[in-house]
């Protein structure tokens, strides 16, 4: 018996042949005394080992055994944990609010360049006048107080502003 | 999930848990199922401590890849697989650190499965559980590591050729030539001793 013929017999054996062929290898060991005793001592094998699979203990206790397994999860977690999954929300937060704000400062601080009076004219008499006159530039309003007679007359200019004589109606506040 | 339902569950359930982060319901499945796999490492290897740390190793991975469990087979099955990659890859880095490669010890024995004189009389015959687990693992352990890599995946895995084949990384002609070599073999250990009893 050759080699080959050894490997088909144990191919026979554990169903790993064709059906002709598996007929063809019965029939030989009906024919054969070798090949069947062959087949038998491989059966009988197999047949111990398939009884036999160790059914063993973790000779470790059931604490000390997970306690090694949760110590390695958790020591090899926090490298996934490093490099999360950055969601658009979050770059956007990162990267929009701190240019949102610095946008916000810079038009406010615009605005608040423009807005400055350009022209305020302001007309304070000495400190013993007790008559103060002031003109406030885009207020279309003209203020006059008078301390020692306790009157504050306020001007309010018309919108005909281009006429020649201005109407100026005063109010008397006092 | 709490504690107490942890022990109640199914694996399907624990497994459910364990993807969600729950580390108790894990904790769950490593003791339900830390002794198969503890008997498979150590079968494959035949070294207590290497046995207890492989086993170790294929809980971590299995907790790193629950998304890949389908639930096509078992979780044990699923478990047992990646503990026993786990130890053909030690075998292997042990096998690059031994100067008797599986290719030479090959070529050593070559053919001396083919001369031994088959053992006629079965050999466990007769013989209690307990006995005939302690003769057939006294006979793995004088094994090559390869051969009994070969012999555990088929007869105790049930894995076809083509799957040791696969699994091993080697042609289906080795697997069945180790396989051949390895039952041989432990018909003549368990033979002899039988005969010193």
């Amino acid at each position: 018996m050759n080699h080959e013929q050894q490997l088909k017999l144990q191919s026979f054996l554990d169903g790993e042949l064709p059906e002709s062929e598996a007929r063809e290898i019965l029939s030989w060991t009906q024919r054969d005394g070798a090949a069947a005793a062959l087949l038998a001592e491989l059966k009988n094998t197999r047949a111990a080992m398939t009884q036999a699979d160790p059914h063993l203990s973790l000779p470790e206790s059931r604490e000390f055994f997970w306690s090694k397994i949760e110590r390695e999860i958790q020591r090899r977690e926090p490298v996934a944990a490093s490099t999360p999954e950055i969601s658009i929300y979050t770059v956007l937060r990162r990267w929009l609010l701190p240019a949102f704000a610095v946008c916000t400062i810079v038009i406010a601080g615009l605005i608040a360049h423009f807005n400055v009076p350009k022209t305020a004219v302001e007309t304070v008499a000495d400190a013993d006048t007790p008559a103060v006159e002031t003109t406030l530039a885009n207020s279309d309003a003209t203020t006059y107080r008078d301390a020692s007679e306790g009157t504050t007359l306020v001007w309010f200019s018309s919108a005909a502003d281009d006429n020649p004589v201005p109407d100026k109606t005063p109010a008397a506040i006092n | 999930m709490s504690g107490q339902n942890y022990s109640s569950a199914d694996d399907t359930a624990l497994v459910k848990a364990a993807r969600r982060g729950e580390l108790a319901a894990f904790e769950e499945l490593v003791f339900r199922h830390r002794d198969p796999i503890y008997a498979r490492a150590f079968s494959m290897t035949r070294n207590e401590q290497d046995a207890i740390d492989l086993s170790q190793e294929a809980w971590i991975k299995g907790w790193q890849r629950l998304e890949q469990f389908q639930g096509d087979s078992s979780f044990t099955t699923w478990m047992t697989r990646i503990v026993i990659n786990l130890c053909l890859d030690h075998l292997r880095r042990q096998k690059r650190h031994r100067a008797d490669s599986i290719e030479e010890m090959d070529e050593e024995s070559g053919g001396v499965e083919r001369q031994m004189p088959v053992v006629t009389v079965n050999p466990t015959a007769g013989l209690e559980r307990a006995e005939l687990r302690k003769k057939i693992d006294g006979a793995l352990g004088q094994l090559s590591a390869e051969h009994r890599a070969v012999l555990v995946l088929h007869e105790f895995e049930d894995m076809e050729y083509k799957e040791i084949a696969k699994t091993i990384g080697c042609s289906i002609g080795t697997v069945m030539s180790r396989l051949f070599y390895a039952r041989r073999k432990m018909a003549a250990l368990l033979a002899d001793m039988r005969k010193e009893t």
